[in-house]
């Protein structure tokens, strides 16, 4: 696996926030790379900067120093627009909650980056993410109108449907039961076995980060850790032995 | 994305009806008065199309006479078809109820001869044809509920009374402008009289000769030989001159009226864009976390900045129509008040529609532009955020610039607060009062944190929770309390720089009439108001009467004046040197007030033309008579009353037998005043009061037009009061998830509503009471540069400003109805369960 050329590389990233006593330094120099087909999970404890960094790396934010490259791209260099654009069309993102416009169908919140971009949707990356999610008969509901795992369902969908070099998700199944959160699991975990999708996912249960293929550990805006080819177990002994260094 | 957007508009149609209320109600105003005043054009215009006259000889010195012999010289004429000759005279018509008719001219000039030609267009019964009969217009006939076939009183010159039969009504085309002092004037008159008859009845006066011509006369030569035959008091022109002339007095007439009505409009459009921006900068707020996702998903900047203009846009264009059609509709139903002769049709209606949908979606659109930016700048990292309270850098700055602006305003004003200052200075404080108005608008959040919290603290002890509620809400976001407020400050404050104007005027014109003229003093003067005089024969039947002591007459004139420092026009009183101290005793400030010796000159004309005592003076009421002579005495009196008076031996004779009032007393006032009464009351034209029925009649002229700008002012407040609502209904929307949980906890659905009535009602009554103030100030300043007084010499219109504010109240409790309603019907699990 670490043959493959990163579809990310983050280089000496570095995020400070407030200034003063409220200095909060969230991203203290990190460096890291997300391979092209592979799922890696980050996990570390509240506040160790997990958000930032993916806001960083998905182009939501800036850092205040280091560069992140998105497949031939350098984002410091990019201006505004040309940000938008990438995020757009080479991106996807889905947050743990509040993914989709209330006054818009699933289906159009789903074609929402074709929408912008004033193109005609891609028909079969459509229907493709559409099975994928399998929402064929909840296309035509409002968001409203959908339960919470269905929800973020759209919401993946709409990450994968401009078929984007990498899906950056932000503890996407925060705000779901057990169930519908394998369900959503187990669609990312197809999409990187299948389509060779990147995805770079933020959580911290034990059991989802099982679904990835590689695991990174996160303390006060430092990678501190590492794990390939994680369990569950795997995944809470390390957190155990983390948590006995820092205290 | 549009699609987005569009849904939300239709999904949450409450949020917008307001938007839309405010815009078309503003845009109904302003397309009201344009169809007003472009139809009394059109219709001004279309009336006086006579095409039968070649050559018309008008008499513009009113001195002037014309004998037999030149009238049948310009009958021989070569190119003269036919002589019509035009004979003005004086006639009163009663009315059914026996008073006198108020009609279009003034009674000296309402009789005329009737003739053949197309002056007249007789509506009903026939022409007048022998002594006993008339004719009268139909507009006065119908004011005066005079009828075909009955008897009329015609009150003549030389107090003679005339009683013909009704045997017509007509109605009148005039030939040329109204009044033109180059062209002369046609005068409409209110009765016609057979000719023979009308030189008996009327005298002969001739007032003008119409002449037709053979065609392919040269109307040239032709005018140029009339001129010749007829001496100076007479102008000759042609038909067509006449016609543009009369073409151009209309329009100028048009914009007259355009320019008093579209002011007022604009400022209901003014407030009516608070409004529309204040809701957007709301609906923005609110769809913070929206747009920032799709900002995060993609969105442009300008994309977010176009969906919000395209909102504005369709909003502008949708209450720009409903504001077309109601502005059509309002002027259809206010034309026949305003003019009570003749149907006059809408004209213009297309401009209208159009200028109506311009004005919506300009207003709409800037209005929206601040808040567009705001929602382009949302960071997409806000949909991560749960509180979307953005930061208020621009806070500040806005605190800033409000302070100076006012500080220099007050300054400026300060400094040209001189009641003789000079005009520009009076300009620079006007627009100094503007530029503080700016600066307490942009101070108004500060001024609204400032005011309202202490008035928590004050509640917050013992008072009810809904009102605590209420008063917690509104300080929570000063600014947006304060940009709710504001549209109403600006409507109140409007009213109020008015009525301190008016006030203050109104206590003026009292006082120094009371100043000017003794209670003793009986006053004697024409009932048909306005530039209407009453002849010698009534001077000299008031002099008659043993109980009368003093009287005399005052003659106003409009005259040149040369002086010193240069020339102008001005009203003249020409008076009896008899009257000054007697029935008539200026307040002197320096000088003697004696004629005998000079003028005596009021001392805001004096200022005004830098006059001092000693000062000669160059009258000249016609080019055959000027009067020179000295400023012999200055006294006080107001700008607008008469100012100038001269002594009555120098003017000439026929101005000297229209007197516009007189003056009467005699050693015992109350049997002066009795004696006066009983001798006029046979006298539907003339009118006998005492000083405080003249303070009352001067006042009321300056009350009218007062009344007009009042109602164009409350449109004003009533669009700020569909702010007012607009911003509750988007608050509570805003507010769904607190109210749930309140209600969770146990409040009342009474409770929730109290709180939003009382909400709404703190919210207008900041607004109101600061908009008494900053109208305060502006009247203060408006009454300097208006009527030359102390800063602080205004009257405070008390009545105005409680009705203004009692008006508020109610309004905004009412206002507060609908989305009290609603917030009382939120469900607690649906508040809360959403996100
Ligand atoms: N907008 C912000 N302003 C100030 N501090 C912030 C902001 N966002 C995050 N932080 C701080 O940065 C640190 C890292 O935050 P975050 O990346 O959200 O952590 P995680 O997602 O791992 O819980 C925390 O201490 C947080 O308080
Ligand atoms: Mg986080």
């Amino acid at each position: 696996m670490p043959t493959r050329t990163p579809a990310v590389q983050a280089t000496a990233l570095t995020k400070i926030y407030g200034t003063g006593d409220a200095r909060v330094i969230a991203l203290d120099g990190v460096t890291v790379d997300f391979h092209r087909g592979q799922f890696t999970a980050i996990m570390g404890p509240s506040g160790s900067g997990k958000s930032t960094l993916m806001h960083c790396v998905a182009g939501l934010d800036r850092p205040d120093l280091g560069a992140i490259r998105i497949g031939d791209a350098e984002l410091g260099e990019l201006s505004d627009d040309q940000l938008t654009a990438l995020r757009r069309d080479r991106v996807g993102f889905i947050f743990q909650a509040f993914n989709l416009l209330p006054t818009l169908t699933a289906l159009e919140n789903i074609t929402l980056p074709f929408d912008l971009a004033g193109r005609p949707p891609d028909q079969t990356a459509v229907d493709r993410v559409v099975d994928v999610v399998r929402l064929r008969d909840r296309l035509g509901h409002r968001p409203s109108q959908l339960s919470g795992g269905q929800q973020q369902r759209v919401a993946v969908a709409r990450a994968l449907v401009t078929n984007p070099e990498v899906v950056f998700a932000d503890e996407p199944t925060g705000s779901l039961d057990s169930a519908a959160s394998t369900e959503l699991l187990g669609f990312l975990r197809r999409c990187v076995d299948e389509f060779e999708q990147t995805v770079v996912m933020v959580t911290h249960e034990p059991s989802a980060a099982a679904f990835a293929d590689r695991v990174l550990f996160l303390t006060d805006g430092r990678l501190v850790d590492e794990l390939t080819a994680p369990t569950a177990d795997r995944v809470l002994d390390l957190m155990k032995s983390l948590e006995k260094v820092t205290s | 994305m549009l699609k987005a957007m569009i849904r939300d508009l239709v999904a949450h149609k409450s949020r917008v009806v307001m938007t839309l209320l405010a815009i078309a109600v503003g845009v109904a105003a302003m397309v009201a008065a344009w169809l007003i005043s472009d139809s009394t054009a059109t219709a001004l215009s279309a009336q006086r199309s006579r095409t039968d006259v070649g050559i018309a000889v008008q008499r513009i010195d009113s001195d002037a006479a014309l004998t037999v012999a030149q009238s049948k010289q310009l009958a021989d004429l070569p190119g003269v078809r036919g002589v019509s000759v035009v004979a003005v005279g004086r006639a009163g018509l009663v009315g059914a109820d026996g008073k006198l008719v108020p009609g279009e001219t003034v009674p000296e000039y309402a009789g005329t001869n009737w003739s053949r030609t197309s002056r007249f267009e007789l509506t009903e019964g026939r022409a007048p044809a022998k002594a006993g009969e008339v004719v009268l217009r139909d507009a006065e006939a119908a004011k005066g509920q005079l009828r075909v076939g009955t008897r009329v009183r015609i009150l003549l010159a030389d107090a003679k009374v005339d009683t013909p039969v009704v045997v017509g009504l007509f109605a009148y085309r005039s030939l040329g402008p109204r009044s033109d002092p180059q062209l002369g004037s046609d005068p409409v008159p209110a009765v016609a009289y057979d000719a023979r008859t009308a030189t008996k009845v009327l005298g002969d006066d001739v007032e003008r000769i119409e002449l037709t011509v053979v065609p392919g006369a040269d109307s040239t030569a032709l005018t140029a030989a009339a001129d010749r035959i007829t001496g100076p008091g007479f102008r000759a022109s042609t038909g067509e001159t006449l016609a543009a002339a009369s073409a151009r007095e209309a329009a100028d007439g048009a914009k007259d009226l355009r320019l008093a009505l579209l002011p007022a409009a604009a400022v209901a459009l003014l407030v009516g864009m608070f409004v529309i921006a204040n809701t957007f900068s709301i609906l923005v707020t609110q769809r913070t976390r929206q747009f920032a996702l799709l900002r995060a998903v993609g969105a442009y900047r300008r994309q977010i900045r176009f969906s919000t203009l395209v909102e504005a846009l369709l909003l502008g264009s949708a209450g720009g129509a409903v504001g077309v059609a109601c502005g059509i509709g309002l002027a259809a139903l206010l034309l026949p008040l305003m003019n009570s002769d003749g149907r006059i049709p809408l004209a213009g209606v297309p401009v209208a529609v159009l200028l109506g949908l311009g004005i919506g979606l300009l207003v709409t659109v800037t209005a929206a532009w601040s808040a567009a930016r705001r929602a382009a700048g949302i960071s997409p990292m806000a949909a991560l955020r749960l509180d979307h309270s953005t930061p208020r850098a621009q806070g500040r700055r806005q605190t800033i610039i409000g302070a100076v602006a006012v500080a220099v305003s007050v300054v400026v004003i300060g400094l040209t607060a001189s009641p003789s200052a000079e005009n520009a200075a009076r300009i620079v404080s006007l627009l100094a009062a503007l530029v503080g108005v700016v600066g307490v608008l942009l101070l108004a959040p500060v001024l609204a944190g400032f005011c309202l919290r202490p008035l928590l603290g004050l509640v917050a002890r013992r008072s009810s929770p809904a009102l605590r509620l209420a008063v917690r809400n509104a300080v929570r976001d000063p600014r947006r309390t304060a940009a709710t407020g504001t549209a109403i400050t600006i409507g109140l404050a409007l009213i109020c720089a008015l009525g301190v104007l008016s006030a203050t005027l109104l206590s003026l014109v009292g006082s120094t009439v009371r100043e000017n003229v003794p209670a003793a003093t009986t006053i004697v003067q024409p009932a048909a108001g306005g530039e209407a005089v009453l002849d010698a024969s009534t001077l000299e039947l008031v002099r008659r009467l043993p109980e009368v002591s003093t009287a005399a007459g005052s003659r106003d004139v409009v005259a040149d004046i040369s002086y010193r420092g240069g020339q102008t026009v001005r009203r003249v009183s020409a008076i009896e040197p008899h009257a000054l101290g007697t029935v008539f005793t200026p307040d002197l400030v320096s000088g003697v007030a004696d004629l005998r010796q000079g003028a005596v000159v009021s001392k805001n004309q004096a200022d005004m033309l830098g006059l001092r005592l000693g000062d000669e003076l160059t009258v000249t009421f016609d080019p055959a008579h000027q009067v020179v002579t000295k400023v012999a005495g200055i006294y006080d009196a107001t700008e607008l009353q008469a100012a100038i008076f001269v002594d009555v031996a120098a003017v000439p004779e026929r101005t000297r037998s229209r007197l516009s009032l007189i003056y009467a007393t005699g050693p015992d006032p109350v049997a002066a005043k009795a004696a006066l009464d009983r001798t006029f009351a046979v006298r539907p034209d003339v009118e006998v009061i005492d000083r405080d029925a003249l303070v009352t009649r001067l006042q009321d002229v300056q009350r009218v037009g007062f009344a007009v700008l009042y109602a164009m002012f409350a449109v004003a407040v009533i669009i700020a009061v569909f702010g007012v609502v607009n911003t509750l209904i988007l608050s509570v929307t805003e507010r769904t998830r607190e109210i749930g949980i309140a209600r969770a906890v146990g409040a009342g659905t009474d409770l929730i509503r109290r709180s939003i009535a009382w909400e709404s009602l703190v919210i207008s009554t900041f607004g109101a009471v600061l908009g008494v103030f900053v109208g305060l100030g502006v009247g203060a300043v408006l009454q300097h540069a208006m009527l030359g007084q102390h800063l602080a010499d205004l009257t405070v219109p008390w009545l105005v400003i409680v009705l203004g504010l009692v008006g508020v109240i109610i309004a905004a409790t009412a206002a507060a109805a609908w989305p009290a309603a609603r917030a009382a019907r939120t469900d607690p699990l649906r508040a809360i369960a959403s996100g």
